[in-house]
């Protein structure tokens, strides 16, 4: 029988046991990296440094993990934190504004060199507007873990959404069928 | 212009599953060494308290009488019982020591998948 998230923190807290904080780790890296990388628009290295911190800060503070969510959902907000942060650090402009983003998915502007894709499509929309559709729509968050993540307002993040999806609609209808 | 449904299907589709290729490994090579309890301490507590306790037993039973007495009561009792007895003393001793070590040891309790 498979031990369940929950079953694995126990045994860290309890008995500090660092084999079953490494079979956390084999079990999320995958969906932690893979939101890093969408959120610093596929910048691997970095986002895999960043997947690195948010995995060590998760067992360093696991005693303030008090398991009302899930623990998915405590690792992402983990991993948005070391986002921001390193986002503040490096002095990026976290958000482009809509006249630019209009400009970029314009498809007579478009390097018709470039994927017409779906996750194309996806590096192309604002941050706050990225994040809510990788971690809503991508990766199954209910908009109120989401909220809890990202540390906005629920209504917030329905917006988000609501608006990331019609962008991403609208871009690849005007790129067309691949 | 295609549905929500749809779209979120393949945003889920979308996302590809990233390979550990050593991330894992690499993670538990940084992560703080476990914090360790000196281990005299707790034989000098466990220890400590048996001998207090010890004491205030041998005090309050005047001077260890009832161990004189029970001793003499055995004394009374058939070999068979005594060994019997003997024997199921060993074998509940024996079965909690195993579940503490089973409890003790991550590698054995992943493979017997057993919950306590």
């Amino acid at each position: 029988m498979e031990l369940t998230d929950a079953d694995l923190v126990a045994r860290v807290l309890v008995d500090d046991d660092q084999h079953a904080f490494g079979e956390l780790v084999r079990r999320h890296q995958s969906t932690v990296r893979g939101l890093l990388r969408q959120l610093t628009r596929t910048d691997i290295a970095l986002a895999d440094d960043l997947a690195q911190e948010t995995f060590i800060r998760a067992y360093k503070n696991i005693r303030s993990f008090r398991g009302e969510a899930r623990f998915s959902t405590w690792l992402y907000r983990i991993a948005y934190n070391c986002f921001r942060e390193d986002a503040r650090r490096r002095k990026e402009v976290v958000g482009v504004d809509e006249e630019q983003w209009q400009a970029e998915h314009d498809p007579q502007t478009v390097d018709p060199g470039l994927r017409h894709d779906l996750m194309h499509a996806l590096s192309l929309l604002p941050l706050h507007e990225r994040t809510a559709i990788v971690l809503c729509c991508q990766n199954g968050l209910s908009h109120d873990e989401a909220s809890r993540v990202l540390d906005i307002p629920l209504g917030t993040v329905k917006t988000n959404v609501l608006r990331g999806r019609e962008k991403l609609k609208r871009t690849l209808a005007a790129w067309g069928p691949n | 212009m295609i549905d929500d449904e749809t779209l979120d299907r393949q945003l889920r589709e979308a996302a590809p599953y990233v390979d550990d290729e050593g991330f894992t490994a690499r993670v538990m090579a940084k992560l703080p060494a476990a914090p360790r309890e000196p281990q005299w301490l707790r034989a000098v507590i466990l220890v400590g308290l048996a001998l207090l306790g010890s004491g205030v037993a041998y005090l309050l039973s005047g001077g260890g009488r009832f161990v004189r007495e029970g001793v003499i009561q055995l004394a009374g009792f058939p070999i068979w019982l005594l060994l019997v007895f003997a024997f199921g003393c060993g074998l509940v001793v024996g079965a909690f020591a195993v579940i503490v070590a089973i409890r003790k040891t991550p590698e054995v309790r992943d493979v017997a998948r057993l919950r306590f």
